[in-house]
Parts: C-alpha cells; sequence; structure tokens
C-alpha cells in the first residue's frame, strides 16, 4: 500500500485528461494521473486532429466558418435537445484550443473536411509536415511533454478502482492498484473522470443501451475502454447520462486487412438490402454515422455493397469517386487478390464473388433475389438518366453490369460509446438533484452527450474537439477550486 | 569490470565497458527509440531505430550493436538519425495495418508508441500489406502475422532464450515471413512458455482471450495454477525441484505458503489444475500428485531450521480456538511473528476435519500428526480435550483471539418423521466414531441421505466396517459429488438410488427403514430454499436399513453464549459490513475458516489462517508480513526441445483394486512412483520463465517514474 498526495488526480489520459492535466499543472497544481494502459493518449491516437471554430488557419485558408453558423447549424441538428451552454462553450473556446495546442508545438497542416457535405473544421495534426496518419498521437505527445515538464505524475497500467468523498461530500481521494497489484491511495481535493466510455464492454453496451455484439452491434474494439470511469463516477455519487454509439459502418472482419477491400466497398455505389432493395442515397456513404444508422434499421442489420468489374477497371484507370484522409489508398491494384483472399478464408464473411448476379445475391443470403435483379435493372436504368429514387447525384451512378460481381457486406459498428456522466458546461460532475459535486470533474468522451442521437458528423474533428476542450475546462475548473479552497 | 566515461546528449555517463550504447543511455534515464532490441535478446541491429551520432564518425551507428568506448561522444537527436529513424518506422509500416482499429494491443503496442515518439506515422511509402490470415488453430496462443514488422525477437527469443527454435524466418511468396517451423506449433515442439508473446512489441503472437485472468496482479494472472490457488503456492518452481530430484527443495517451496503439504498433496481439491494451461493442450498437470510424492519423498527436510525458527518474543499472548487446519496454521505464523500462542481444541486429538472429518484411507492420522509435530516444535502450544465456551471471556486473558473452529456439526434434516429415532446420524459423527475410534451403532445395513462427496466418504467409510451400503440422494447419478469419489464408492460396493427423494424413517424405537418414492426432476426454491420436486406417481418403496446417516451439510454449532455476535444461521459476523469476516464484534477476537465461509476445502483454510494470521499481528503491533524464503530459486530459461512434447499424456496414480481397499483403511494409492513424478513435472509449461523476461517498456517509462508525491 503506497500512500501519496496531490492536489488533483486524473483518471484516464487521453486528450482529455492530458489536456486537464495541462491546464491543472500549468497553475501549480500537484497533478497525478492514472492510466490503465501502458501509454497515454487513449483512442485519440489513432485519430487525426481535433475541431476548431474560427481559427488561423480557416481565416487563411477562406473557410467561411464562424461559432455562430456552427452553433446554428449544430442546433438545428440536435433539434435543441443538449446543453447549448456547453456548445456554445466549445466552440467558442475552440480557436484558442487550437493556438494553445500550437503554443505547446504542434503543428497543423490545416483545416479540413471529413466529405464533401462537411465543413473545414477538422485541424489535422501534421505528421512530417503533412497530412500523415495518427497525428492524434502527435499532439498527445505534446501534452504529455508540457504536463511533465510542469511536474506532473503519469502511473502506467495502473487503473484507478475507486473515487472517495469525504463526510461533506467534498470529493478526498481516489484508490488505485498498479500492475503488481499494489495498492495506491491518493489524497486529493479534486478528481477528473476522463476515460474515453466503454466502446470495448459489450456487456455495459447491452446494459445500457441494449445492443447485442455480433448480431446489431460489430467490432467496437478499443481496447480497454471498459466503461470504469463511468461506474466508478457512479458509485462515487455521478448523476448518468443516456449513452449512444458513435455509429459507422464496417467490413467486421476486413476493416484491418488490405485496405484496398474497405475503400472500394465504400464507395457511392449500389448498396443495398437483405430483401434486395435499395435503402440510402449511397453519396451518404462518406458520412459513416449516416450509413450506419441506415444500415442498423434494415432486416439483420446489414448492408450489400455491390460493384462490378467495369467499376474495378475504371477506379484503377481513373481513381477512385470519393476519398478521405482516413480510408486513403495509394492505388487499388491488389483489390481483387485480397477479395479473393477474404473469399478463401473460412472465418471471414466479409465479401463474396460471383459470376452473375443471382449467383452473388445467393450467396450474399439476399432473400429476394428476383427483387434485387429488379432493382440492379433499374438502377441500371437510372444510369443513363437520373437517381429518381434517392437522387444520387448522376456522377456516382455506375451500372453494375460486368461479372465478376463483388459484394462487400457491411455491419453497423460504431468509434465507441458517448455519454454516461451529467456534467455541467464547467465539466462539474452532478449527482441526481443536478447539484455539484465539489471536487468532481469529468470531461471527455464519458461525458460527451452533445450530438444527441448520432454524431455530428457536418462538423468533423468533433470527438477529439470536445475532449480537448472539456479536459482544458476541467482542469482550469480544478485550479480554480484549489484556490477557493 | 573496468568502466569506462562517455558523454550523451551532453551528459557525461560512466558505465560499465560491457554495455552498449543504447543500454548505457536507457540506464541513465536517456530514452533512444529502440525495437528489435531487448535486453534479455542479443541484439541484431535490424530495426535500425536506435541510430545515434558518434563525433568523428561518418553517418550514424546502432547503439543497440554497438560497445561504449571510453571518450565516446553521442548526440541521440542528431539530424540525419532522426530521419532515419523516421524513415525506419515508415518501412515498418509499409507491411503493418496502418490503422489501429480493432487491434487488441492497443495501447500496449510499441511500435505505435514508437511511431508516436518518432513522430512518423507511416505512409510516405508505398503500402505492401502481409496477406497473412489470422491463425487461431494453435493452443493458447494466436498468429495475426499481417501485424509482424519483423524485428525477430520472438524468433530469438524461441531460439537464443529458450533453445526451442519452434518459430523461423522463412520466404512465403517471395517475401520474408516469421512461421512457425512445422504444421503447428505442437508439431514444432513448442513448450507452449509464452516467451514468443511477452516479447512481440506488436499485436502479431498473443495470448488467446480467456487464457490469462485480468483480475489479477502479473505475477499470479501469467502464473494460473499459482494464481487460482487460494495459498498462492509457487508451484511451478516446486514442479521444476522434483523434477530435478530435489524434493526437499519441493517441500520447502511448499511450505513457504502452508504448513501441511502432506495433507493437501492428499486431499487438496487442487484448483491449481483448473489454472493449468496444459489443459488447452491435453489435460491439466497432476500437480496435487506431485505433491503428495514431494512430501512423501522429503528425506532430510532441509527446510525445518529456517522454518523453525521465529522471531523475537513480543511478549503478546494468543489464543486459538479449533485446532483444525485454519487455527494451526494461523498458530504457525503468529508464533513466527513472535507472540505466544495457545491452541485450544475440543477433542483428544488436533487436526480438525484432517483427522476427523475425511476417511482415514484418504488422510492418514499419523500423516497429518507429523506435520502439526511441526508446528508444536516451532513453539505453539496446543492443548486437547479443551472446548471453550466464550470469546470473549477468553479475550480477557489473552491480547488476541481468534475463533477457528470450522463447521463441526453435522446437519440433520429433523423434518423428516423419524429423525429422533437413536440410529439415525450425522455424516460427521460416523467419520469421526471411525477416526477416533469410538462406539457407534449402525447395525449391517446403512442409509446414507445425501450426494455430495461426504455421502461418498461415509459410504467409504461404512464400506471398510463392513456395513452394506445404501447411497439416497435427488440429483440425478449424484452429479453433486466429484466423479472419482463417487465412481470409487460404487466400485466398492455401495449401492446408490439416484432420482430419489425420503418420506419418512421407519421403525419403532429402532431403525428399520428408509421410506422413499422416486423422482422425475426437483429445484430448490430460489427464495425459500424449499425443495420442489416432481415425484414419479406410485413409486413410494421402503429400502430397509438399521441406520440413518445424515450427509445433509455441517454448521457452526454456535450460539449466542459464545460472545460474539452471530447471524441466524451461527456465523459470526463483523458488525462493521454485516457480513461474515476475519473481524468479529468484540475488538481482538478474530475469525477465519469454515467459521465464516461456511464448509469449504482444506487450503481455503490454510488460506484463510494466513490471512487472518497477517491481520491479527498488524492488530497486535507487528507489520502483517507473513511471507518466508525457505529455499532459493533457480529457473533455468534454456528449456530446449522435447519430442512431441505437447502431446505426452497425463500420469495417473495406481490405484488398489476395489476389492482389495474395501478390506481395509490404508490409502487407496501409493502415490506416484519416480518415474510418474519425473514425467508429470517435465510436462510443466513452466509459465513462470516469462516473468524473467524484462517487461516492455515505452518512451513514456523513461520519464514517468511516478514517486514524487510518496509520503
Amino acid at each position: 500500500m503506497k500512500n501519496l498526495q496531490a492536489d488533483v488526480v486524473i483518471i484516464g489520459t487521453g486528450p482529455a485528461g492530458l489536456a486537464a492535466s495541462v491546464e491543472a499543472s500549468e497553475a501549480g497544481l500537484k497533478v497525478i494521473a492514472f492510466e490503465k494502459q501502458n501509454v497515454s493518449g487513449g483512442a485519440a491516437n489513432m485519430g487525426m486532429g481535433p475541431l476548431g471554430i474560427g481559427t488561423r488557419h480557416q481565416q487563411d485558408q477562406m473557410v467561411d466558418i464562424d461559432v455562430e453558423k456552427a452553433f446554428k447549424m449544430f442546433m438545428e441538428y440536435t433539434h435543441w435537445r443538449v446543453d447549448a451552454n456547453m456548445v456554445k462553450k466549445y466552440f467558442e473556446a475552440s480557436a484558442g484550443t487550437i493556438a494553445w495546442l500550437e503554443d505547446l508545438g504542434v503543428e497543423f497542416a490545416g483545416a479540413y473536411k471529413y466529405f464533401p457535405k462537411s465543413e473545414a473544421t477538422w485541424h489535422i495534426v501534421a505528421v512530417n509536415g503533412g497530412i500523415g496518419r495518427n497525428g492524434g498521437a502527435i499532439m498527445n505527445k505534446a501534452m504529455l511533454d508540457k504536463a511533465q515538464e510542469n511536474g506532473a505524475e503519469f502511473f502506467y497500467e495502473t487503473p484507478a478502482k475507486k473515487i472517495l468523498r469525504d463526510a461533506e461530500g467534498k470529493i478526498c481521494g481516489v484508490d488505485a492498484v498498479d500492475k503488481d497489484g499494489e495498492e495506491i491511495h491518493v489524497d486529493c481535493k479534486v478528481v477528473i473522470v476522463a476515460t474515453g466510455g466503454a466502446g470495448d464492454s459489450p456487456e455495459y453496451m447491452k446494459e445500457r443501451m441494449g445492443y447485442t455484439f455480433g448480431k446489431d452491434l460489430f467490432n467496437i474494439v478499443i481496447p480497454g475502454l471498459k466503461g470504469e470511469g463511468i461506474k466508478m463516477a457512479i458509485a462515487a455519487g455521478a448523476a448518468t447520462t443516456e449513452m449512444t454509439v458513435e455509429k459507422i459502418y464496417i467490413l467486421p472482419n476486413s476493416d484491418m486487412g488490405v485496405q484496398s477491400v474497405p475503400v472500394v466497398f465504400m464507395q457511392p455505389n449500389l448498396l443495398v438490402n437483405v430483401q434486395g432493395k435499395r435503402f440510402i442515397n449511397e453519396e451518404m456513404m462518406q458520412n459513416t454515422t449516416f450509413t450506419g444508422n441506415a444500415i442498423q434499421i434494415q432486416k439483420g442489420a446489414i448492408g450489400f455493397s455491390i460493384i462490378d468489374s467495369n467499376i474495378i477497371k475504371t477506379y484503377k484507370k481513373k481513381g477512385l469517386d470519393v476519398v478521405n484522409f482516413v480510408h486513403h489508398v495509394s492505388d487499388i491494384d491488389d483489390f481483387e487478390q485480397a477479395c479473393q483472399d477474404i473469399v478463401n478464408d473460412p472465418a471471414n464473411p466479409d465479401v463474396v464473388i460471383a459470376d452473375t448476379l443471382e449467383e452473388l445475391a445467393e450467396k450474399c443470403g439476399i432473400e429476394d433475389v428476383d427483387q434485387f435483379l429488379e432493382t440492379v435493372e433499374e438502377y441500371n436504368d437510372m444510369c443513363e438518366s437520373q437517381d429518381t429514387l434517392f437522387y444520387k447525384p448522376s456522377k456516382y451512378m455506375k451500372p453494375i453490369k460486368k461479372g465478376p460481381f463483388y459484394a462487400g457486406l457491411f455491419r453497423p459498428s460504431g468509434y465507441g460509446t458517448l455519454g454516461g456522466i451529467k456534467i455541467n458546461e464547467n465539466c462539474e460532475v452532478l449527482d441526481d438533484d443536478w447539484n455539484v459535486i465539489p471536487g468532481f470533474y469529468a470531461a471527455g468522451t464519458d461525458t460527451c452527450t452533445i450530438y444527441g442521437d448520432s454524431y455530428m458528423f457536418l462538423l468533423p474533428g468533433n470527438t477529439m474537439g470536445y475532449c480537448v476542450n472539456t479536459g482544458r475546462f476541467a482542469g482550469q475548473g480544478a485550479a480554480e477550486y484549489c484556490e477557493e479552497d | 569490470m573496468a568502466e569506462v566515461r562517455l558523454t550523451i546528449d551532453g551528459r557525461q555517463i560512466t558505465c560499465d565497458e560491457n554495455k552498449t550504447v543504447l543500454e548505457a543511455a536507457l540506464d541513465n534515464g536517456i530514452y533512444i527509440p529502440h525495437l528489435c532490441y531487448h535486453e534479455d535478446l542479443h541484439p541484431n541491429g535490424g530495426c535500425r531505430l536506435c541510430v545515434v551520432k558518434q563525433e568523428g564518425v561518418d553517418g550514424v551507428i546502432t547503439s543497440c550493436s554497438t560497445k561504449v568506448k571510453e571518450g565516446m561522444v553521442i548526440q541521440t537527436k542528431d539530424e540525419l538519425a532522426e530521419k532515419i529513424r523516421k524513415l525506419s518506422c515508415d518501412f515498418m509500416f509499409k507491411t503493418h495495418p496502418s490503422e489501429c482499429t480493432g487491434c487488441p494491443k492497443y495501447g500496449k503496442c510499441q511500435l505505435a508508441s514508437i511511431s508516436q515518439y518518432v513522430g512518423d506515422t507511416g505512409r510516405n511509402l508505398r503500402e505492401m500489406k502481409i496477406r497473412a490470415s489470422a491463425d487461431e488453430s494453435n493452443p493458447l496462443m494466436l498468429h495475426e502475422m499481417y501485424r509482424c514488422i519483423l524485428c525477430g525477437r520472438c524468433v530469438r527469443a524461441c531460439g537464443e532464450l529458450r533453445g526451442v527454435s519452434a518459430l523461423k524466418f522463412a520466404k512465403v511468396d517471395g517475401r520474408m515471413r516469421v512461421v512457425i517451423d512445422g504444421e503447428s506449433l505442437a508439431k514444432a515442439d513448442c513448450r507452449f512458455c509464452g516467451a514468443c508473446v511477452e516479447v512481440c512489441p506488436t499485436g502479431s503472437i498473443r495470448d488467446k482471450v480467456g487464457v490469462f485472468r485480468e483480475d489479477l496482479p502479473r505475477d499470479l494472472s501469467l502464473v494460473p495454477c499459482r494464481g487460482e490457488c487460494p495459498a498462492h503456492i509457487d508451484i511451478p518452481a516446486y514442479l521444476r525441484a522434483v523434477n530435478e530430484g530435489d524434493c526437499d527443495k519441493a517441500v520447502a517451496i511448499i511450505r513457504e505458503k502452508v504448513p501441511f503439504p502432506h495433507a493437501l498433496g492428499l486431499v487438496c481439491n487442487n484448483r491449481c489444475e483448473d489454472g493449468c494451461k496444459h489443459k488447452d493442450l491435453n489435460s491439466p498437470v497432476s500437480i496435487r500428485n506431485i505433491k503428495r510424492f514431494a512430501a512423501e519423498h522429503d528425506e532430510t527436510q532441509s527446510w525445518k531450521e529456517k522454518y523453525l525458527k521465529v522471531a523475537d518474543r513480543t511478549g503478546k499472548k494468543v489464543a486459538v480456538i479449533g485446532g483444525g487446519a485454519c487455527g494451526l496454521t494461523a498458530a504457525y505464523y503468529l508464533n513466527k511473528k513472535g507472540h505466544d500462542v495457545t491452541v485450544f481444541e475440543s477433542k483428544n486429538i488436533p487436526g480438525g476435519h484432517m483427522t476427523s472429518g475425511m476417511p482415514e484411507y484418504r488422510i492418514p492420522t499419523k500423516a497429518v500428526l507429523d506435520e502439526i509435530k511441526v508446528i508444536e516444535d516451532s513453539g505453539v502450544q496446543i492443548i486437547c480435550d479443551h472446548p471453550i465456551d466464550n470469546a470473549a471471556e477468553l479475550k480477557k486473558e489473552y491480547d488476541a483471539v481468534l475463533v477457528a473452529i470450522g463447521t463441526s456439526v453435522g446437519k440433520k434434516l429433523t423434518y423428516l418423521p423419524g429423525s429422533d429415532l437413536p440410529q439415525v446420524y450425522s455424516a460427521l459423527e460416523i467419520l469421526q466414531a471411525q477416526r477416533l475410534n469410538k462406539e457407534i451403532d449402525l447395525g449391517d445395513t446403512v442409509n446414507i441421505i445425501g450426494g455430495g462427496n461426504v455421502a461418498f466418504d461415509v459410504a467409504g467409510t461404512a464400506i471398510r466396517m463392513g456395513k452394506t451400503v445404501n447411497v439416497i440422494c435427488l440429483e440425478k447419478d449424484a452429479s453433486q459429488a466429484s466423479p472419482e469419489e463417487r465412481d470409487a464408492a460404487l466400485e466398492e460396493g455401495t449401492n446408490l438410488f439416484d432420482s430419489h427423494s425420503n418420506e419418512a424413517i421407519l421403525g419403532d424405537g429402532k431403525v428399520t427403514g428408509l421410506q422413499v418414492h422416486k423422482i422425475s426432476s426437483f429445484h430448490f426454491d430460489p427464495e425459500t430454499r424449499a425443495l420442489v420436486e416432481e415425484p414419479i406417481p406410485d413409486s413410494t418403496y421402503v429400502i430397509p436399513c438399521d441406520s440413518i446417516v445424515f450427509a445433509a451439510g455441517q454448521v457452526t454449532g454456535l450460539t449466542e453464549d459464545f460472545g460474539i455476535e452471530l447471524n441466524k444461521f451461527g456465523y459470526p459476523i463483523d458488525p462493521a459490513t454485516g457480513a461474515s469476516g476475519y473481524k468479529t464484534s468484540v475488538d481482538g477476537v478474530f475469525s477465519a475458516g469454515d467459521v465464516i465461509t461456511g464448509t469449504r476445502f482444506l487450503i481455503d483454510a490454510i488460506a484463510g489462517g494466513r490471512d487472518v494470521a497477517s491481520l491479527m499481528d498488524q492488530y497486535l503491533g507487528g507489520d502483517g508480513m507473513i511471507d518466508e524464503t525457505l529455499t532459493e530459486r533457480y529457473a533455468n530459461p534454456y528449456i530446449g526441445r522435447i519430442d512431441g512434447f505437447a502431446e505426452i499424456e497425463r500420469n495417473e496414480m495406481t490405484e488398489r483394486d476395489a476389492a482389495a481397499r474395501k478390506m481395509d483403511f490404508a490409502p487407496v494409492s501409493e502415490g506416484f512412483t519416480c518415474d510418474e513424478a519425473l514425467c508429470e513435472t517435465g510436462r510443466c509449461l513452466q509459465c513462470d520463465l516469462r516473468l524473467q523476461l524484462a517487461p516492455q517498456k515505452f518512451w513514456n517509462d523513461y520519464v514517468a517514474v511516478g514517486e514524487g508525491g510518496e509520503q
């Protein structure tokens, strides 16, 4: 048993916990952070950058977005079902946060859209001076370096277990256990919970949202996100909120493999359901949230992306219809071979190849083959004129005619969960009567309910942006609280 | 060993001349990225991440393969070096998946961590992904070699460190890959030590999900037998000692955690074997029987001198009520910590269930008394025939009291008509009568009511007393009992009446039979715990007998007169929690073993005795540290190859024929022969070797040593 003393204990060191650790340590507070993984950064190490509104980059690039415009579209999108004060405060702080990160040494490649219809709010962290992958990891390192320079201490492989409150109800300590099983107790005034949700806990997702893993939800696996922060906070008296999944759609077994496979199947071609009907304007397939939602409500929670050999040939010659930074490949030369590898792997049912459309439908398990053939015929006709069903732009209308045909079997998945701990716009944790619990803060995904039912993809960078900004709010709040105390 | 001085990033460093530049830097908290380097393995300089600039040398050098030299000047953050590192990183992402999504190693991946540190996350080079599919066909470990970056640590660990070489580099479809040297790990004579998993920096080779418990500290989790044992006996270490022919050493290792190696070797319910990873290959190592072998071949008892050594006397007096396994274990450790301990035993012999609650043929009295003698030799005083009526009163004379009376009163189902007849007994009454040579009127035929292990203990005992024995139980095939114990009793001639429910004990002043009927199913009401059964119509009949034995569980037999607060079932409670625990309602009076847990197994009582002794020592002003080291250990990591290792079958002890063994109370088996013990210990996967390997470190570990806030 080890006894430690601190002003602030931070549970979880993703971008929210790291931002909080920088702010609190910057204010001269003694900060101890517990991380159960070997590295800090959390899921954001896979991300590319946070949202910013009204930044220098947007001004330089003449991007027309400001807080008022973003706020209005956001509240319209969420039907005002979310905390307007938090949204406003977050958006207003976001430009300053980008500058703050730059002061920490983070370079940004610029402000970007995720897909054509979105706004250029995504501030992508420069990797080797340009756009690379996983820039979030570099941003997180900058925050960690700063916090450590300020004297914050980080304990790895040391999950926090319990948040303690004193007789008056104020936060007074945290218990943790290191990898060798030694118990650590810290006396502290402030706890900031930022553990990133429950994206690796099918049980908790079932309990809170009713999803059944492998049936109507697939492969949300960001190792370690077990919802412990949410459970710990609730156990310590926090009120809970509605939880949602940050929905996407994936090929459950092939998302990690050869990149050309998911990339080609995510192109805006023909997407049908198990009844053989279209159910979406495939242009939307770039909006992974909307498409995830649409697939979720189909029978069997499955969507079949259909392409033919002509389309592959066109893509090889002229390039893909749509690319984004996440799904980015230099070429798709290995597409057919990679598909064949998947077909040969009995453990991977994600791809079907067939010489005829009938055979394709049967192999896919499409229940109404005649309907499917009719859908393809109508679709092909519309390719000559226009999409009178869902109004997809003509440039994305490519007929399905030449075998072999390929189908990618898409399923709903998610980037993780959202929400769980009730806070106000200052990131103070509230109890069931909406009273502030003194010294108790939470930030990041554990608290993020600002999107309502579906992730707001029109302002990309939102997940990480919310985390960094609320992390800062929590750290600043902790500093004020300790000063008053 | 000569020392040399060198400069790294402007810092003067003095170190041993045999160190490499990388080691010198890391030892001094200067991080240089490295991946193919592992401190337990021979460097191969392949990943090129650890390049640094050496003043006066053109280009860069690999710091993992360059020895330090006097006067060397090293720059780790040299521009060229950083450029090469980024390029190396990029090369790894040519083959490694560019997205971490879905990778179970995420958050513990050295490649991701290095990429974060180097600031290069790939994608500048054209991707050339490895088309290898995930392979879960091997036991214990899985291979997702499309994540492999060819650092070769697994190949070196398996080859140089273990001498097994089940993994190798090979060209597949014209590209270099790490592959299994054979059709499967088993065919490659893998020893399943897990070193490859331990050193893999990415998610390429991993433990299968569920192989290790996540709720235990590392040293227990990675060695599941040790983790599952309630006393955490260092099982791989004593198996190794037996394998080396050193049973004394094995017993020393066992005695570091438990004072009853022989008793446990005979009757432990061996939960260690549930953890044994060998079960995924064929069947677990027969750990309990090896323990018995060690205890029975412990000729010189070389551990004894250290074992009997006790701390300076504290002057504190402790009374232990109950001389069973729990009480005696606690007594041994409390005496060891310097307290004067007196054990009060109500019967005329110590040992509790070991000497009077289990059959002699399973656990001979002599074996138990020999082990108790050692505890006495260490200075514990045991007073027999001395029941204690009130623990609170006793506390007035002692600094601390432990209530460890177990569950020593057998339950009788008093609602059954006729249960007050004179020849109606509890299981414990029969077992005690036999062990303690007391007269008991059983007649010729005994009907035992109950279908658990105790029922069959009574059956075996009564058979050996020359009786005709019937076991009557609700469960089909007496499924509550362990199949081995049930079958052994049936072989010896016990008659089983399964799926039977009881109506009444018949007899007028003397038992004449048991009236029963058959049932098709039954369950217990979850609310009231009352029996709910589906009787078969018109199936009532009588099983004649001269006596009835209830094997229906045991209780503490405590009443309020004992001076401590009890729950409604007669178990002591800790008012602070409302549940049974080590503390009772009286300050300084503790409780442990079956008396707080209900009837459990021997090892649970011993583990409880250890825990409560530690707590009581702290209560008496000590540090509570009861762990002891009785022998040194060395585990040779170079385990080498054994042909057909994975297929070696589990050894079983040879048992005497039922016809012979039912004639006396001698043990059913003589135990393992030397050959059997040697073979069986050789099956051990030596999971503990993995703990010898240096844990993987990350760049943040070199700046994040968090001790500053310690009080």
